[in-house]
């Protein structure tokens, strides 16, 4: 499915998103009164400094952490009014994550680890799943990893089987932290160019939090946290952030 | 292949020692229940090595060795269509007294002699009969000669005030409490002196044997005089009161729990800490949507395999050590019932502990992922 990546239909909005943790006097706010809108085929990236609050405010978008405050809205429907029930079914048709670590099971091979997805979330058959599952290792470049297990395989291999299994029943929004965190610089590009890939020929909306700013140049928009406040930066920020980060112009 | 098996071959070290808990589950309970049917299936020897169909005693009789004395003209009862004939048995427990000193108790056994006879052991060939017809002439197990503390066949030892002579040996029929002493009706009642006109039960043998179920039917009418029983019935309800007798039941049923619990214990811990160590692969599930419960079905089913695993581990041991202890005399009794029942009982073990390892399953967090 080819989409334009500039489309401004709004597929995910929050509005006024606080989040705290503890009470009292050591009481944190994490994010306060955020509010943004995502668009689908773009690839967004949340940057900001350790403890600004970026993966709070990931958790609270994708549906894993309540707010204290705030609604998010996906495809028009209010995440934290639903059951959790159905919360969780509505992430299972429509999220994919990447995390931090790959997670993968230790004994299942590249190919289980994706068709385990389809079998057990969508009740997909073992001949569906499979040829599902070809394709995405096709387009991963892991044809010929498919039966290796996690312990075979390099730490980009595994973060690619990682991308599979978050894209593989074609999500409408994806949702990376740091995905390119253990990875040296060749594998991180091209993990990140598997991501933008997902967002312009799919049309998915992706959410990536990364504190590496050489994955600026591959995104369509920067969004900052400090301190729990956001700022968006323009569309296609052309500054580097140093040291220092510098918050992009508005 | 399943997740749940590609994850337990995978990972079998892991595994192994919940496999290996429940194979010993399985063991014991196996191998408990087989020794003690072993051990109690001799109480019934008499019983099984007749040629009776039919057995009748006192309604309170509890076991073919403990029988109360009731009257011969009993087997009027049987004068029925189905039954080709009856006859008197004697049995009782009495001393031995040792020429060499010191007393046994024994069990005497009389039985009629003949060819035809339906309460003499098969074990007692036409020429121990010959033998046996002789005033006072008993046969034993060479086995117990030590016992009874006798040399050779020939020597005599005293019941009650009466000479009485070994003039054969037979094989096998060791017993669980006084040594067997077969030997004609009259020399049982030459020793045991039972009241004049009693025996201790009415033996009868039918035209047909199917129709044995079908007389002790008849015979139930006289329920509060006298106690009818099919020859395996009798020899059931003989073994069982040895069981709850001797408590042995009680123990076997501690240890067989004890076995369980070790293998529940150590089957649950694995699967716990195993699921544990996947939390996070489980988290990554849970944040895509993945329900709760298909990763509990991949825990069960984990534990389905740790049981078929420990089960087809145990087997091959339970035979060995049961041949094993046939060689050293330990007589373990494996029929296939029990052999069934102590897989569904372990399976039944494995599939809780893969209950319980569940718990693990509510750490499951897909926002802890975030950092």
């Amino acid at each position: 499915m080819q989409m334009d990546a500039r489309t401004t239909t709004s597929t995910m909005k929050a509005c006024g998103v606080t989040r705290s943790f503890g009470s009292g006097d050591t009481k944190i706010y994490a994010i306060r009164n955020v509010s943004l809108e995502l668009h689908p085929g773009q690839i967004a990236l949340l940057m900001g400094p350790s403890g600004s609050g970026k993966s709070t405010l990931l958790a609270v978008l994708s549906g894993l952490l309540h707010p204290d405050s705030g609604n998010v809205l996906a495809h028009d429907q209010d995440l934290w009014a639903m059951t959790e029930r159905q919360r969780e079914a509505f992430r299972l048709q429509h999220f994919g994550f990447i995390f931090q670590g790959y997670n993968l099971f230790a004994a299942l091979t590249a190919r289980e680890q994706m068709e385990m997805i389809l079998r057990w979330g969508n009740g997909a058959s073992a001949k569906e799943a499979r040829e599902k599952t070809d394709d995405m290792l096709g387009m991963l470049g892991l044809t010929n990893r498919a039966h290796l297990r996690p312990l075979q395989m390099s730490g980009g291999e595994k973060q690619r089987v990682a991308i599979g299994r978050a894209l593989i029943k074609q999500p409408g929004f994806v949702f990376a932290d740091e995905p390119t965190s253990a990875l040296d610089w060749k594998h991180g590009q091209h993990v990140i160019e598997l991501l933008r890939a997902a967002a312009h020929d799919q049309g998915s909306t992706i959410l990536v939090v990364a504190h590496d700013s050489r994955i600026v140049p591959f995104v369509d928009r920067v969004l900052q946290l400090e301190d729990g406040i956001l700022f968006e930066g323009s569309e296609k920020p052309v500054e580097m952030f140093g040291d220092n980060p510098v918050q992009t112009s508005f | 292949m399943s997740y749940a098996l590609s994850t337990l071959w995978y990972e079998r070290q892991r595994y192994l020692p919940a496999v290996l808990a429940v194979a010993f589950s399985c063991l014991l309970i196996a191998m408990q229940c087989g020794l003690l049917i072993g051990l109690f299936s001799i109480t019934s020897i008499p019983i099984d090595e007749s040629s009776a169909d039919i057995w009748v005693g006192h309604p309170d009789v509890p076991s073919v060795d403990l029988g109360i004395p009731i009257p011969e003209g009993w087997q009027s009862y049987l004068a029925l269509p189905e039954v080709e004939r009856s006859e008197p048995y004697m049995e009782g427990f009495a001393y031995w007294k040792k020429s060499s000193g010191g007393m046994e108790l024994v069990l005497v056994i009389g039985t009629r002699l003949g060819p035809d006879s339906i309460g003499a052991i098969k074990q007692l060939t036409p020429e121990l009969r010959t033998r046996l017809s002789e005033p006072n002439a008993v046969v034993v197990d060479e086995g117990e000669f030590g016992r009874l503390g006798l040399k050779k066949v020939g020597d005599t030892a005293e019941i009650l005030g009466k000479r009485v002579r070994v003039v054969g040996t037979v094989r096998g029929l060791r017993s669980l409490a006084g040594p067997y002493l077969f030997c004609s009706l009259d020399t049982a009642r030459n020793v045991l002196r039972p009241p004049p006109g009693q025996c201790t039960f009415i033996l009868a043998k039918c035209h047909n044997k199917e129709d044995a179920p079908k007389v002790v039917e008849k015979l139930k009418v006289y329920n509060k005089k006298l106690l009818p029983f099919t020859t395996e019935e009798f020899s059931m309800h003989s073994q069982l009161h040895w069981l709850f007798k001797t408590k042995a039941g009680i123990a076997l049923g501690l240890a067989a729990a004890l076995g369980l619990l070790v293998g529940a214990v150590v089957t649950s811990t694995t699967l716990h800490s195993a699921t544990s160590a996947s939390l996070k692969e489980y988290a990554v599930l849970r944040a895509l949507g993945i329900p709760r419960w298909r990763m509990s079905m991949m825990v069960v089913s984990q534990s389905f395999w740790v049981g078929i695993g420990g089960i087809a581990a145990a087997m091959p041991v339970i035979y060995g050590i049961a041949y094993a202890g046939d060689l050293i005399g330990a007589k373990v009794l494996l029929p296939p019932w029990l052999l069934l029942g102590a897989c569904v009982v372990t399976m039944t073990m494995a599939m809780l502990s893969g209950l319980m390892a569940l718990r693990s399953l509510r750490m499951v967090e897909p926002v802890t992922l975030l950092r």
